[in-house]
């Protein structure tokens, strides 16, 4: 699988990343055997986090019996001092390990989120610390909120190595600011930091609870997916000839395999084919950005 | 101003900055927004349909509309919406600096088509830009294809004259070459060209409103739209084809 450059942080990341949320729906054999086929297909950076049930503790076997082939990612939706030490400290214990590669300020929304990470008792003085201390490699930002956001971000944190946003046709096709996540993808090249591409297989949001239960949805994921191959493989080739580092695989195990495939056969894609897909999408709602709330 | 990939694209290595522009068939104005929000002195939209001139006025006057931090209202101030027939365009001779056909020629009939690439050309001023962007031919394989013959044959019974027409890009580039117009370039805009559930439905539309031109008890008439709302039930929708920009210059 192609490699490319993530950033300053020295790692050359496999396109695609596995989202290791996809291991909560597993039962600890079937996520034993999901990380054997990520690691057959190549992949060698994943990302995790605390917010995503299980998976922490269902990848820490294989993570532990693979610790040198996989780049790990992590992250905290802390926003303080001492809530991000701690988070750290039990990502580290449940995950049974002494390092993580990529930490990273995990789903940023708010405006006042920004001022208290960058604060003086905020979550980016404890990233600095464990990194100084060797807890950690580099530092990072997740968001799938406001575009303008990130980029407010990027200039504020200037150590930052990787940014994880969104990016797929349907909000390619967007012409407004809200949905600008190629701004963000231009500023990160611009400044030489990493970058991670998730929601690229977002179709749109599911239908109401009304309409259709969660219970009922046929995936996981808090948005619909594209579930064909030859969906999956468009998408992942759009996301992929952006330009991003590396297109993160999506949260339901069902499709990941199908992500994989997509990813080993990964050869680039013409930009008419490009437009083709953003043209297709124009009609489309993104789901994100949105607001979680959480 | 939402102005689509396709336009932005096509428009991208013209020299629209400035210009007095033509966008000949205005549709919807997606391209009218592009060549505003490239900064065009000036637009004539020319369009012989009612609705689709006010709904490129209306897309201007909006006040969501950007493009490029140049005031809407000022926007509006640079476009004339010209309600007129493209084969007597109402424009002095050497007129205008850039023409614009955005999915044009595709409903220009071929009876039509000299007379048009005529008054383009008598109105385009010396060094004139055209870019000409359309689809190439479907392939045989391409389901789509039944249902633009269906629009065609029903075309054909009411106007008598087809509705569509994919002109080949070498094919428009020989016939402006015939007027003086030199071909500059030609790029692929969409490969494959989505034609999705909402694009199949406008075209089922455009089979109901010819069979309801013909006579009320025209089972011919009947026959075709059940088979075009089949195709569009059948199909869903399709990525097929091939959709160019030709940009033509004349000579200065």
């Amino acid at each position: 699988m192609e490699t490319r450059n993530l950033g300053p942080t020295g790692h050359e990341s496999t396109v695609a990343t596995f989202g290791a949320i996809a291991l909560n729906w597993l039962e600890q054999e079937g996520a034993n055997q999901m990380v054997e086929l990520v690691l057959d297909r190549g992949v060698n950076h994943f990302d995790v986090a605390p917010t995503y049930g299980d998976a922490e503790l269902k990848l820490g076997p294989k993570l532990r019996q693979h610790r040198e082939e996989i780049y790990l990612g992590c992250k905290t939706q802390e926003r303080d001092y001492d809530g991000a030490r701690r988070k750290l400290e039990r990502s580290l214990d449940r995950l049974g390990v002494d390092h993580i590669d990529l930490y990273q300020v995990h789903g940023l929304e708010y405006e006042e989120e920004l001022e208290e990470i960058t604060g003086d008792d905020g979550a980016l003085a404890a990233f600095r610390d464990a990194k100084e201390e060797g807890l950690i490699g580099d530092i990072g930002l997740t968001s799938h909120g406001n575009p303008q956001l990130i980029l407010d971000a990027m200039d504020r944190i200037d150590d930052l190595a990787t940014v994880m946003f969104p990016l797929n046709p349907v909000v390619a096709a967007k012409g407004d600011d809200d949905h600008d996540y190629e701004a963000v993808l231009e500023r990160a090249e611009e400044a030489g930091i990493g970058t991670l591409g998730i929601k690229a297989f977002a179709k749109g949001s599911w239908p109401s609870t009304e309409e259709l239960p969660e219970a009922d949805r046929p995936y996981s994921n808090w948005y619909e997916p594209v579930d064909t191959p030859d969906e999956i493989r468009e998408r992942f080739d759009f996301a992929a000839s952006q330009g991003l580092s590396t297109v993160v695989t999506p949260g339901d195990p069902k499709l990941v395999a199908m992500v994989l495939d997509a990813a080993t056969r990964y050869d680039g894609m013409a930009e008419s084919e490009q437009r083709s897909l953003i043209a297709d999408a124009r009609h489309d709602d993104s789901p994100v950005p949105e607001q979680l709330h959480h | 101003m939402d102005v689509p990939r396709t336009v932005t694209t096509a428009l991208e290595d013209r020299p629209i900055e400035g210009a007095v522009c033509l966008e000949a068939g205005a549709g919807v104005g997606n391209t009218t927004a592009g060549l505003l929000a490239n900064g065009a002195a000036r637009v004539y939209a020319v369009t012989d349909d009612r609705t689709h001139a006010e709904t490129t006025l209306e897309r201007v006057r909006s006040p969501t509309d950007d493009d490029g931090n140049d005031d809407p209202r000022r926007a509006r101030n640079r476009l004339a919406v010209l309600e007129a027939d493209l084969r007597a365009i109402p424009l002095p001779d050497d007129a205008v600096e850039v023409i614009t056909a955005h999915g044009l020629f595709n409903v220009v009939p071929p009876a039509d088509l000299d007379a048009i690439v005529g008054e383009l050309t008598r109105v385009a001023a010396p060094g004139c830009h055209l870019v000409v962007d359309d689809y190439e031919p479907l392939p045989d394989d391409a389901a789509v294809r039944d249902l633009f013959a269906l629009e065609n044959a029903a075309a054909r019974l009411a106007d008598g004259e087809p509705m569509l027409t994919f002109y080949p890009a070498a094919a428009l580039g020989r016939l402006f070459a015939g007027y003086g117009w030199t071909v500059d370039r030609r790029r692929t805009l969409l490969d494959p060209v989505p034609w999705t559930e909402s694009h199949l439905e406008a075209h089922a539309a455009v089979v109901r409103s010819r069979v309801d031109a013909l006579p009320a008890d025209s089972e011919l008439g009947a026959a075709l739209l059940e088979r075009a709302d089949a195709l569009v039930d059948g199909i869903g929708s399709e990525s097929a084809g091939e959709m160019y920009s030709l940009a033509l210059r004349r000579p200065e």
